[in-house]
């Protein structure tokens, strides 16, 4: 039997997040490219909670976890610190969109105003999930979770996703990307990004959820790149607030997406509901002119 | 060196004195004037520290927990309103056994929205963990940040600490101060040194979750660090005295306790009054003392029933309340410390919101008391009830 | 692809360039064996 090359890894095996966990593979790749010389703050969540249940830790870098709302504000006493020991190590904030989205915007928004030097990743699956799947700010429309459930008289979340790359670079961030993890090589240059770039950065990237969305852990990935290639979800990076990059596709229709998970089910079932389906199209339409997203395959 | 300065900025002074790398600062009345001070002098090259203007009083405290985790010795301040919006954070820091040092400017907590002095703030928070300490007047104010750091940062205790004083009463007032020398601080507190902290060179994660069979003996742990920084405080006050000339090792301190029948317990900047009170008292033929609560966490329950053990009767002020006791959080904790003892412990809710506490007020409490009156709030306005 | 995307990070190579998982940590979602562009990889349901 051939000898097993064990690779080092950060993040390390022995979590307990679901099989197929989306935000279990964010936190290995975001590793891989943060490195040794990182400081992780990382807020309650999914995340913290299957990493670090004591006496046990998947992290082999510096962690921390203080409360929900507010790891912004924890990761700007540690870079005050780090300044003033005249030491170099990176801070790397891994947030899920609850912390983000909701909760955390205090905190966060003070910490980018400041223009404190840290990467804060937030790791996306659309909604609370480690308390059992409820509506977030994050949470797409229409999404069924269950403070926003399908029912008789509901079609389940009535909001959109709230715009947090736009606000950040409204702070004036200067790095802002959106990342999935069906392109790790992607996510992992864009973390590294907003590692090295000085003052506040931040990535967001899109965790499919199995056990909150409702698909099997194997279709984790496969499921990541629906949402892009039905423009639900945009690959972008912005320098300085202006988008510089967009990740092109061609475009499938956003009902491929939507029937592979049980949090849409509702809208095929018991009845097709084609005025919905039409309206989340439309997201996905404007994300497209928005962003300059469909590729034109044929000239005209 | 002796100086006359205001309250806060004595405070300030100290803090400067103890060399705190990262400064987090959220205006709020009766501390701002501790904080802009802080800001003056790192915009003027006297104190090297990162200061960091927070958005809020949770991101304050937060900001600090940062710092501490990552080896930093660390500064905020805070009263009522601040405070309380920071309650999730400071059982947090207590928890993670951060030595941070906090002032609080005491004040009372809305609802009614008032900017003036009671206790109600920081004794609200008497069981997240942190040690309390509460200063007479404001050379205490100054010391006990020193004693603070020193003690909080000690090995045996990694505890936070409170720092209370009276806002305005004291914040805002003018007092002579004898102002240690950077050299002197430098000599009592040595450089923050923590065992644990946040480092590449030596991974470990701080704060993380604990289930059941984990949970409750992070608690005694915390509940025993209390009980050891009685010793530590002594040990450090009595050096502090040896040093400077001010003893700090008492948790309790007595005036006039010898021959007293009657005796007042209190906190704070009230216990001025009520040594004048006593003086006065005294002259008349009565025979009253003080017994000074100078540290309220850990609580001095054997001090307290030991300095107590042979007088007549016991008059607590609280300038809180604990809702529905007889009297305050302090009168309710002396009782504890006295049970089994018959003397009569009588408990006086007043001053709250900043209502003005006299001379005549504690004459007329220990008349009350004389004649077993007490457990109620003391100094009403009838008209207006 | 496989090493790559596993949540756990329990795919390793062997000396003699092939991945396994190390079923110490593996917990069967199975993402592997969907992205494996070659097929490589099959699900077994465990037996007692």
């Amino acid at each position: 039997m051939a000898e097993k090359k064990k690779t080092c890894e950060l993040f390390d095996c022995g979590h307990r997040a679901c099989g197929g966990c989306g935000a279990a593979l964010t936190a290995r790749l975001v590793m891989q490219a943060a490195g040794t010389e990182t400081i992780v703050v990382n807020s309650t969540g999914c995340m913290e909670v299957f990493s670090t249940p004591y006496p046990e830790t998947a992290w082999k870098v510096p962690w921390i976890h203080s409360l929900f709302e507010n790891a912004s504000a924890v990761a700007s006493g540690i870079e005050a610190s780090l300044k003033k020991q005249g030491r170099k190590e990176k801070i790397v904030i891994m947030a899920g969109d609850g912390a983000t989205f909701d909760i955390g915007m205090i905190c966060i928004s003070g910490a980018f105003e400041r223009g404190h030097d840290f990467a804060y990743i937030c790791y996306d699956n659309e909604a609370y999930m480690n308390t059992g799947i409820q509506r977030s700010g994050a949470t797409p429309y229409d999404a069924s979770t269950t403070t926003s459930p399908a029912g008789t008289c509901s079609f389940g979340n009535r909001r959109p996703k709230k715009d947090m790359p736009a606000i950040l670079a409204a702070h004036g961030a200067p790095y802002i990307a959106t990342a999935s993890i069906a392109y790790p090589a992607d996510l992992k240059q864009k973390v590294e990004k907003a590692i090295n770039t000085p003052g506040p950065c931040y990535v967001q990237v899109h965790a499919p959820c199995c056990t909150g969305w409702g698909f099997e852990g194997d279709q984790t990935i496969a499921i990541a790149k629906l949402a892009i290639e039905t423009g639900l979800w945009v690959n972008f990076e912005m320098v300085d607030g202006k988008v510089t990059k967009v990740k092109k596709v061609v475009r499938k229709p956003v009902e491929e997406y939507l029937k592979t998970q049980k949090r849409f089910r509702h809208l095929f079932k018991p009845k097709r509901q084609d005025a919905e389906i039409a309206l989340i199209q439309a997201i996905a339409d404007r994300n497209a002119g928005k962003y300059g997203l469909d590729i034109n395959l044929r000239k005209e | 060196m002796m100086e006359i300065t205001e309250g806060s900025h004595a405070v300030a002074e100290a803090v400067r004195l103890c060399r705190p790398q990262v400064v987090s600062a959220y205006p709020i009345t009766p501390q701002t004037h501790i904080v802009e001070a802080l800001a003056d002098f790192v915009a003027n090259g006297k104190l090297d520290a990162e200061y960091i203007t927070v958005e809020n009083e949770l991101s304050a405290l937060s900001a600090c927990v940062g710092a501490s985790a990552a080896g930093s010795r660390t500064y905020s301040a805070t009263t009522s309103q601040g405070l309380l919006l920071m309650t999730e954070v400071v059982f947090n820091a207590a928890g993670m056994r951060l030595p941070i040092v906090m002032s609080i400017a005491n004040r009372a907590v809305g609802a009614p929205l008032s900017i003036w002095n009671d206790m109600q703030d920081s004794i609200s928070l008497r069981d997240a963990g942190w040690l309390q300490f509460y200063a007479e007047d404001n050379q205490e104010a100054t010391d006990l940040h020193f004693l603070a750091y020193k003690v909080a940062e000690s090995k045996e205790i990694q505890l936070p600490v409170f720092v209370c004083f009276d806002g305005f009463i004291l914040s805002h007032t003018y007092e002579p101060i004898d102002m240690l020398l950077q050299e002197q601080v430098d000599q009592y507190l040595p450089k923050f040194d923590p065992a644990e902290k946040l480092d590449a060179k030596d991974p470990i994660s701080f704060g993380m979750y604990a289930t059941p069979e984990y949970y409750l003996e992070f608690r005694y742990e915390m509940d025993q660090a209390q009980k050891r920084a009685k010793d530590v405080i002594a040990k450090a006050g009595k050096e502090f005295g040896t040093m400077f000339g001010r003893d700090y090792s008492a948790l309790t301190v007595g005036y006039l306790l010898d021959d007293a029948e009657t005796v007042i317990v209190a906190m704070g900047s009230v216990c001025g009054t009520v040594k004048d009170a006593i003086d006065e008292m005294r002259a008349a033929g009565k025979k009253v003392g003080l017994l000074k609560i100078r540290v309220f966490r850990p609580f001095p329950s054997e001090e307290i029933a030991k300095a107590l053990s042979k007088v007549k009767r016991v008059a607590v002020l609280d300038k809180n309340i604990s809702l529905g006791a007889k009297g305050g959080a302090t009168a309710i904790e002396v009782r504890d410390a006295m049970y089994g003892s018959m003397i009569p412990v009588k408990g006086y809710v007043l001053g709250l919101g900043g209502r003005d506490i006299r001379k005549k007020d504690i004459k007329e409490i220990v008349s009350l008391c004389e004649n077993g009156i007490g457990d109620q709030f003391y100094g009403l306005r009838k008209e207006l009830i | 692809m496989c090493q790559t995307l596993c949540p756990e990070g329990c795919v390793h190579e062997d000396a003699e360039g092939f991945f396994d998982p190390d079923f110490t940590y593996c917990k069967g979602c199975g993402i592997c064996a969907t992205e494996c562009p070659k097929e490589a990889i099959a699900m077994n349901q465990e037996e007692k």
